[in-house]
């Protein structure tokens, strides 16, 4: 496992160059100088769209920035973006509140999601699977902005129980409200995948085995049952880390949290590339980490699945 | 399907105990209704901001986010009146003319900035000097070229930013205009009469800077010495700015809350759901969401402002473009197509007016119906235009775009002006009118300005300083910075001229009215309405004023007694 898994972090190399050259050269590719619509209905002055034009390296030819951005990223130093604020204080004030928000709305959806599947499963047909079915579809087809406003104006503007926008400490219990909207779609997901899991399992043949031996209920269960059935869970759940991290631009904006959704959104419409691909790197790198570290707990979960 | 009920049920209360959950541990510092006003503790109140593109330089400054900010710390010469508009002395003492060329300026005594020490004309020259360079780059040097000398200081790129070749070194870094003529005067030497030079120095540009500015001009664009009403505290990037009242101000309406929060919003729902529930305190963005249907004034009650603001929308034709350039009576039956009042009233619910002038009706030098008979909404003659237009010799293209950026809300209403010409015009017309989007802002202006756009476009035009002088010479003179169609007329530019160098500021308003008047023989520029204003304050505070440039007039905010 120990030879995989360092083949999994050299495979990561070429993957973030490949990912970030592509995203240099996209962002090279759009149409529009990011400094032209900086002044508005007024030209710029030539003499500032030089300056920053050289102060950005974008006189440079396409390899030569990515070859600086590389040497920059490489010694850590990341710069400033257009508005010469440095781009590592934005990500490091940005970052905690975003994972903050993304762990806590998987936790929200590990919990709720897979406890409701287990439920629903194992009584098939009964009360509680089809209020899980039905509460299911609702929030399935709630877009996630629904689901946000409607909270944010139910809990904050006419109960006043909450506020309706996170302060600039986002604590664990002022992101509670965000992170159930940014997890309730995949809760649902999460939910009725548990389920047809379960359903699935309960008439393999080691259950039938387990319950022959005698074992008791909540070992069946416990062990064996929800051993086998959370592999799918588990796929699911760890791909959607990464993409709860860059899926947050709306819930951020709705609740206004400074986290790194919104950076990435107001660096992209200003095209400020010096924020939009370190983010995307950081993104991407997430990702494949998330992915490896599913893909060593279904040896933990599975013994059969062996690595080499 | 008996559970249908009790799921719903169900589905309901868990979203809700989720959140009574929620509030358990987080909860609001002033959500709870309670008795007693949370901000008199403090004093201080927090207003709705954004993150400033650059930093606390005046002189570098062309955006609302920094613009709204800079204007609580920084005194200019000149301030508008947030009730009229009008120009008023602040730290100047006078400023005297007699042939609008050249000006001095007395500052008034015991001015201080806010590390102690005094602001003097030096201050300004400098600063002026700094700006006007071009090596140092600064976003706001055109605004100093009507000052002797600047030619030798900014020197421009001879084939522009895009070409090879680099601009000149300026032969010197001081502008022969500027003369400094003791601590509190200084005289300045125009190239020619500007009749609007007083009005125009409440801008941000004309701002002074202190001597240690100069030391450090990058750490000082992040942590500035100041010498307004409020004092710079801190800025968290992306979060936050904190101003506090300065103890020295020497003006005479003092700031009546100690601090103010300028918290950055990412969305204006964010704002106003705040708002809303009284977390914040004032914001002059209210959302689409709650204009609809007057919802906003429901919500607000008194605590609703409406108010009306200087920036107009115009529609532009690329007039370089014989295909789409169209001619005179082209253009004017395109704007007598428009139902600019049924368009505010549906899609603005009348947070717009309709316009018939080039000007801001708040300005001073705004005459009404100075687009006549053309800016009326009238089927008929429009059609008649049409036919006219095309006996001339113009055939429009079967498809004549509207174009617009579509990352901020303007389709609905491009849409709508392009549905009410084509029905105004009938089937018959041989072309059709579309709105078309281009995706971000950056790359409509660089359509524009490189003079490639294929279509009419939407131009809107937020003004600098209070004066009809500001809607004309940047926009329709041959060769201004913003004259986007590439609009060019003789007459006109000597009417501008007549205007620019008349001493009597009367005949000199009554000049740039005749200007005005001529546009309405070619339309160049289709005036469609100006804006109105909507803000919002929360229960605590009181006394809230918005100034015509849509933003918080700084001294009027207080906070309401328990």
């Amino acid at each position: 496992m120990g030879r995989y898994t360092i083949r999994r972090l050299l495979q990561l190399i070429p993957v973030l160059l490949g990912t970030t050259f592509l995203i240099n050269y996209m962002v090279w590719q759009l149409p529009g100088d990011p400094f032209a619509g900086r002044c508005g209905q007024r030209p710029c002055p030539d003499a500032y769209v030089n300056a920053m034009r050289a102060q950005f390296g974008l006189d440079q030819p396409v390899l030569v920035q990515y070859w600086n951005f590389l040497k920059n990223m490489l010694t850590g130093n990341l710069g400033v973006d257009f508005n010469q604020v440095p781009v590592a204080t934005s990500l490091a004030d940005a970052w905690p509140i975003t994972i903050r928000l993304a762990i806590l709305a998987v936790a929200i959806e590990a919990v709720i999601g897979i406890g409701a599947g287990v439920l629903s499963g194992l009584k098939r047909g009964g009360v509680i699977d089809n209020a899980v079915t039905l509460s299911t579809l609702v929030l399935l087809s709630l877009p996630v902005f629904v689901t946000g406003f409607l909270l944010q104006w139910l809990l904050g503007v006419q109960l006043q129980i909450v506020n309706p926008t996170v302060s600039d400490e986002a604590t664990v219990s002022e992101l509670l409200v965000p992170a159930f909207v940014l997890a309730s779609l995949n809760m649902a997901f999460t939910a009725r995948l548990t389920r047809t899991s379960i359903v699935e399992n309960l008439r393999a043949d080691y259950v039938r085995t387990a319950i022959a031996k005698g074992l008791t209920n909540r070992r069946v269960v416990g062990v064996h049952l929800l051993r086998n059935s959370l592999i799918p869970v588990l796929t699911f759940l760890g791909t959607e880390v990464g993409g709860l991290m860059a899926g947050a631009i709306i819930t951020e904006g709705i609740f206004n949290i400074h986290g790194i959704g919104g950076l990435l959104y107001r660096a992209i419409i200003n095209q400020d590339f010096t924020i939009v691909v370190p983010v995307a790197a950081l993104l991407v790198l997430v990702y494949l980490i998330t992915n490896l570290l599913v893909d060593l707990l279904y040896g933990v979960l599975d013994p059969r699945i062996r690595y080499e | 399907m008996r559970v249908t009920k009790g799921a719903k049920i169900a589905a309901g209360s868990a979203l809700l105990a989720l959140g009574v959950a929620a509030c358990g541990g987080g909860g609001g510092s002033s959500s709870g209704g309670g008795s007693g006003n949370p901000r008199a503790a403090t004093g201080t109140v927090y207003i709705r901001g954004c993150e400033p593109q650059t930093g606390f330089v005046p002189g570098n400054i062309n955006e609302t986010c920094g613009g709204t900010i800079n204007d609580f710390v920084y005194s200019k010469l000149v301030k508008y009146n947030s009730d009229t508009a009008a120009p008023e002395l602040d730290q100047a003492a006078s400023i005297d003319t007699t042939d609008n060329k050249v000006w001095t300026i007395k500052l008034k005594p015991g001015l201080k900035w806010t590390d102690g020490t005094p602001v003097t004309a030096k201050n300004y020259v400098d600063a002026w000097n700094y700006t006007a360079y071009s090596p140092n780059a600064q976003l706001g040097a055109s605004w100093f070229a009507d000052i002797v000398g600047f030619d030798k200081v900014n020197t421009a790129d001879p084939d522009g930013p895009d070409g090879p070749k680099e601009a000149p070194k300026p032969e010197t870094d001081k502008l022969s205009g500027l003369e400094v003529v003791d601590d509190l005067t200084f005289k300045v030497t125009l190239t020619a009469p500007v009749a609007v030079f007083r009005t125009k120095l409440g801008y941000s540009t004309f701002g002074a800077l202190p001597e240690a500015f100069f030391k450090d001009p990058k750490g000082f664009a992040s942590n500035p010495i100041t010498n307004g009403p409020f004092k710079f505290v801190k800025w968290d990037h992306n979060s936050q700015i904190v101003v506090a009242a300065n103890p020295d101000y020497a003006g005479a309406e003092k700031p009546k809350v100690k601090q103010i929060v300028y918290k950055m919003y990412k969305d204006d729902d964010a704002a106003y759901a705040d708002l809303l529930s009284n977390n914040l305190d004032f914001t002059e963005l209210v959302p689409p969401s709650a204009l609809a249907g007057d919802k906003w004034k429901s919500d607000l009650g008194d605590r609703a402002i409406e108010g009306k603001q200087g920036t107009i929308q115009t529609l532009s034709f690329p007039l370089y473009d014989k295909e789409f350039g169209g001619n005179a009576d082209f253009r004017k039956a395109i704007s007598l197509a428009i139902d600019r009042k049924t368009i505010t009233d549906k899609i603005f619910n009348k947070g717009r007016v309709p316009l018939d002038s080039w000007t801001s009706p708040i300005v001073d030098g705004y005459k009404a119906g100075q687009c006549g008979e053309f800016c009326a909404y009238d089927p008929a003659k429009a059609k008649e235009f049409l036919t006219k237009a095309k006996s001339e010799g113009y055939t429009p293209p079967k498809e004549f775009p509207i174009w617009y950026n579509g990352d901020s809300a303007h389709k609905e209403w491009v849409d709508a002006a392009a549905n009410s010409i084509n029905q105004a015009l009938g089937a018959d017309a041989g072309f059709t009118v579309v709105g078309k989007a281009m995706p971000t802002f950056d790359e409509f202006r660089s359509t524009i300005t490189e003079h490639k756009i294929k279509g009419a476009f939407r131009t809107g035009w937020q003004m600098d300083y209070p004066h009809i002088e500001d809607f004309l010479n940047p926009l329709v003179k041959t060769g201004a910075s913003s004259n986007d169609g590439l609009y060019s007329n003789k007459d006109l530019d000597a009417k501008l001229h007549e205007a620019d160098t008349a001493t009597d500021p009367a005949q000199s308003i009554a000049l740039y009215q005749q200007a005005e008047a001529i546009l309405a023989q070619d339309l160049p520029t289709i005036p469609l309405w100006s804006y109105g204003l909507q803000a919002g304050t929360s229960k605590w505070v009181t006394g809230v004023k918005v100034t015509p440039f849509g933003v918080l007039d700084p001294l009027s905010i207080a906070i309401k007694e328990a």
